[in-house]
């Protein structure tokens, strides 16, 4: 088989948020075959995909395709040349019908007139072309997300492309789905396109790539034959070992439990099981960990215990006490304090000030208001505190909170929670985007919380901050608890098995 | 900082009446009017004070419902809904007004305060519709704030023509309300009274709800920040049917105080477009109630400044006082597309101004 498309050196900085995404990335992908691409949460994968995909420009390096050198400027200049994008989320209009998305932009017909038996002839000679049975006159909001996804690759084969990148593609799939979905590449692939498939579920890596390229931080650590591996290996590869963010940790001495789920699950509006049969004990002055993937039921998890939204099974008990039916109010009065992973939209109000962000949750407390009279003075001496102990660098408390870099603004989140005195704290990714500097307070702060008693459930996707961290650890898969882990067995390898479907033996 | 946002916002309202004047210039200009001379007898029109009844007077007097409604419409902006329905519940505020003063045998008392609650209770109700429909349903506010606008409407053209209406004279109208409950007015057919002031009361109320209380500071996250707001446990369903409750009330009695201190009964037509004005006014003013306050008289000016001054004096059509409006309402709304430039300007204005001060400082340092 010969090279179809050859990466070349590819680097990719981006300012905003300090990041290497792509840092001299080379290999190739033969013609007509499935090529998966892995590596944990922002290992640059996206990253590469958009710039072979015209959406972003590398700062250095070459594409070759088809031996001849291609840097595309949007989209539609790479969809010109042969290669489409299936996105994870689908850009579909929903009151059109399947035929009517599929052509969109590309309409068929004469003077200005669309002609619709024209274009569902097309569309079903297109799916009986690829094997691909749909309706061509269903409208799309009816379909199951497995059929729009037929949709969307539709849409691009109506396009005639030759390499067909597909984002993530089964994260929004039901188990069936994935198995109907992965015959479908095989079968792609076998009539001749070539298929990026970005993921980091190894299982279906294996089931469906002839190759697979692993990434880590920006690089590539290798492409190897899919038959010559297996899931052990490729979790090394995609984990690795790097540098560990040293942290000073005392050992743990857990008391009283705190909070106990008991076969928690939790289904979305669409049907989908996000959490199955969780259960899972925290206690005061220990830090749970809980790694997974991102997607996985870490959100759906986080939203139960804070009263976001109610669990469809199973029970909460915190103190003693079913968490069931009460509102997010009462869970915070009774010492449930949450550290969200949105720390722009759902953590704060960026246009409002340090003051008003500082008052969330306490406004209706006695000594911030009285007889329905916000008492100004308290709730500014309230954002003063936090300002000062936490040294809030450039923040006063009439200043917007949006304009504060994404550690202060984090120690605003964290200063506002742990002024409750809470019994159980959430943190959801608490350093994501954070530099170093802020990442190490911030773990300080956790730490320094557990040693004061305080129950702690650290939600990561960021191995290395569970194994800074965690005292014990519990892995997400699929909504389910994969594995748990305690002190020597917690180590990157085990955790990164489970990560990706595996077991621990 | 915030005063820096609050300064533009003050610069971009005053731009855009400077364009929309700039524009109307050129509408007069054909007309053989001078434009300078145009906009005299337009500002001596609307804020004059001179004559047996004051232009002044009479402008304030108009702005009484302009503000509440403006104030209405200021509540949903604010909450982050966008409810058009000021109109009908002005509408339906008139028309309880209009029913209970002569239904009602009360004492004047007793019964201007009854009929008050009254209308704030059935303006409160109709705002409540479209909030309800939204939070519960999804339904968006504007289409059903819209269907419920002609709806009160129609109601309205019903109700003169048929129950409520006083005698089968030419004109389809309510009967006309005992003397007793007339609300008082400052000079006698200026329009301007004991409204007015109610309505500078709502202002300083609104304000004081809003960003002193620690339900108006649940209102204004839930409208900027929903996320934030339901991660704090703000229940945001709750803070919006209470917010379109006080919204619909103002309107209600914005209706109310025009029958009570100014028609003195419902007539077909009653429904002028007061409840729309009120949108423009509230967006014009920065949903700021003081803005809200400003804009009303503004516009209440422009309009009277039109027919007594433009229309009377000059022989130009009081349309002009219309279409200068809304001018200066596209100015407001297009303001992205000339935003740099102001920007830019009022930065050197802000860089100049603080020259000249230390200036000053300077030369009396020296002295």
């Amino acid at each position: 088989m010969e090279k179809f498309i050859q990466f070349d050196d590819i680097c990719k900085y981006y300012t905003s948020s300090n990041v290497q995404a792509n840092n001299h990335v080379s290999f190739s992908i033969n013609s007509g075959e499935v090529h998966a691409i892995c590596g944990e949460n922002g290992a640059g994968k996206s990253t590469l995909m958009n710039i072979l995909f015209g959406m972003e420009q590398p700062d250095s390096g070459t594409i070759q395709v088809d031996g001849k050198p291609m840097l595309f400027k949007s989209p539609s200049d790479a969809i010109a040349s042969g290669i489409g994008m299936v996105h994870q989320h689908f850009m579909v209009v929903n009151s059109f019908s399947v035929a009517q998305n599929i052509l969109l932009g590309s309409e068929l017909g004469k003077y200005g007139f669309v002609n619709h038996k024209r274009e569902v002839d097309f569309v079903n000679s297109l799916s009986q072309k690829y094997h691909l049975p749909i309706d061509p006159n269903a409208i799309v909001e009816n379909l199951s997300v497995g059929l729009l996804q037929r949709v969307e690759i539709l849409k691009m084969l109506a396009r005639n492309v030759k390499i067909l990148i597909l984002d993530e593609p089964t994260a929004v799939l039901t188990p069936q789905e994935v198995k109907e979905f992965l015959k479908t590449l095989r079968q792609l692939a076998s009539d001749g396109t070539t298929i990026l498939f970005i993921s980091h579920k190894l299982q279906e890596v294996l089931d469906v790539s002839d190759r697979i390229t692993v990434m880590r931080k920006g690089r590539v650590i290798g492409t190897t034959e899919t038959a010559a591996t297996s899931i052990p290996e490729l979790a090394n590869m995609m984990v690795g070992r790097d540098v560990i963010l040293q942290v000073d940790k005392p050992k743990a001495k857990p008391m009283q439990a705190v909070l106990e789920l008991r076969n928690l699950g939790f289904t979305n509006g669409s049907g989908v099981k996000k959490l199955e049969n969780v259960s899972l004990t925290i206690k005061a002055g220990e830090i749970y960990g809980v790694a997974g993937v991102s997607g996985n039921g870490q959100d759906a998890l986080v939203s139960c215990i804070c009263g976001m939204i109610e669990p469809s099974q199973g029970k909460m008990i915190f103190e003693g006490k079913e968490l069931k039916g009460s509102s997010v109010q009462q869970r915070r009065r009774q010492g449930i304090a949450h550290v969200p992973e949105d720390r722009i939209t759902v953590g704060l109000n960026p246009f409002a000030t340090v003051t008003e962000n500082a008052l969330m949750g306490y406004q209706n407390r006695k000594d911030f208001s009285h007889r329905g009279i916000l008492n100004k003075k308290h709730c500014e001496a309230h954002a003063k505190t936090i300002i000062d102990s936490y040294s809030v660098a450039g923040a006063s408390i009439g200043s917007p909170v949006g304009k504060l870099s994404g550690g202060n603004m984090q120690k605003i989140v964290l200063g506002r929670e742990l002024a409750t005195h809470p019994k159980l704290l959430i943190v959801n990714q608490p350093t994501r985007g954070l530099d170093v500097g802020s990442i190490e307070f911030v773990h300080k702060m956790i730490i320094k919380e557990r040693d004061a008693g305080v129950a702690i459930l650290l939600v990561s996707v960021e191995l290395e901050e569970i194994l800074a961290l965690s005292d014990r650890v519990g892995v997400l898969f699929s909504g389910r608890l994969q594995g748990e882990l305690e002190s020597e067995a917690i180590n990157e390898h085990t955790i990164g098995l489970l990560m990706v479907g595996g077991t621990c033996t | 900082m915030k005063n820096k946002q609050i300064g533009m916002k003050i610069v971009v309202s005053l731009s855009a009446i400077m364009l929309g004047i700039l524009v109307s210039f050129l509408l007069i200009a054909p007309t053989g009017v001078s434009p300078y001379k145009a906009f005299g007898v337009l500002f001596s029109g609307a804020f004059g004070i001179s004559g047996k009844v004051w232009p002044l007077w009479i402008t304030l007097g108009q702005a009484t419902p302009l503000i509440l409604t403006g104030l209405a419409a200021m509540y949903g902006f604010r909450v982050g809904v966008f409810c058009i329905a000021q109109e009908g519940q002005y509408v339906f505020g008139a028309l309880m007004a209009a029913w209970l003063g002569v239904q009602l045998q009360l004492p004047p008392w007793l019964l201007v305060p009854c009929i008050m609650i009254a209308s704030i209770v059935i303006g409160g109700l109709y705002g409540l519709i479209p909030a309800i429909l939204k939070v519960k349903l999804g339904v968006n506010e504007i289409i059903s704030s819209i269907m419920l606008n002609n709806i009160a409407t129609l109601a309205l053209e019903y109700l003169v023509a048929f129950p409520l209406r006083a005698d089968s004279g030419q004109k389809a109208q309510s009967a006309v309300l005992p003397q007793s409950i007339w609300l008082f007015q400052f000079v006698k057919g200026s329009r301007w009274g004991i409204s007015f002031l109610l309505a500078i009361l709502l202002v300083v109320i609104t304000y004081v709800y809003i960003w002193k209380t620690p339900r108006g500071y649940e209102l204004r996250m839930v409208g900027k920040a929903p996320l934030f707001a339901r991660y704090g446990g703000v229940k945001s369903d709750h803070v919006i049917l209470r917010t379109m409750f006080i919204g619909g009330g103002i309107a209600g009695l914005a209706g109310c105080l025009e029958v009570l201190g100014n028609y003195h009964r419902v007539m077909t037509g009653f429904s002028s477009g007061l409840g729309f004005d009120g949108l423009s006014v509230a967006m014009l003013g920065g949903s700021h109630p003081f803005g809200v306050l400003l804009v009303a008289i503004l516009l209440a000016g422009i309009r009277q400044g039109a027919q007594l001054g433009l229309q009377i004096s000059l022989k130009i059509p009081r349309e002009l006082g219309g279409v200068l409006i809304a001018l200066i309402i596209f100015f407001v709304a297009i303001e992205n597309v000339y935003r740099p430039y102001v920007d830019k300007l009022y930065s050197k204005l802000v860089v100049v101004i603080s020259k000249i001060g230390k200036e000053n400082q300077k030369t009396r340092e020296v002295q």
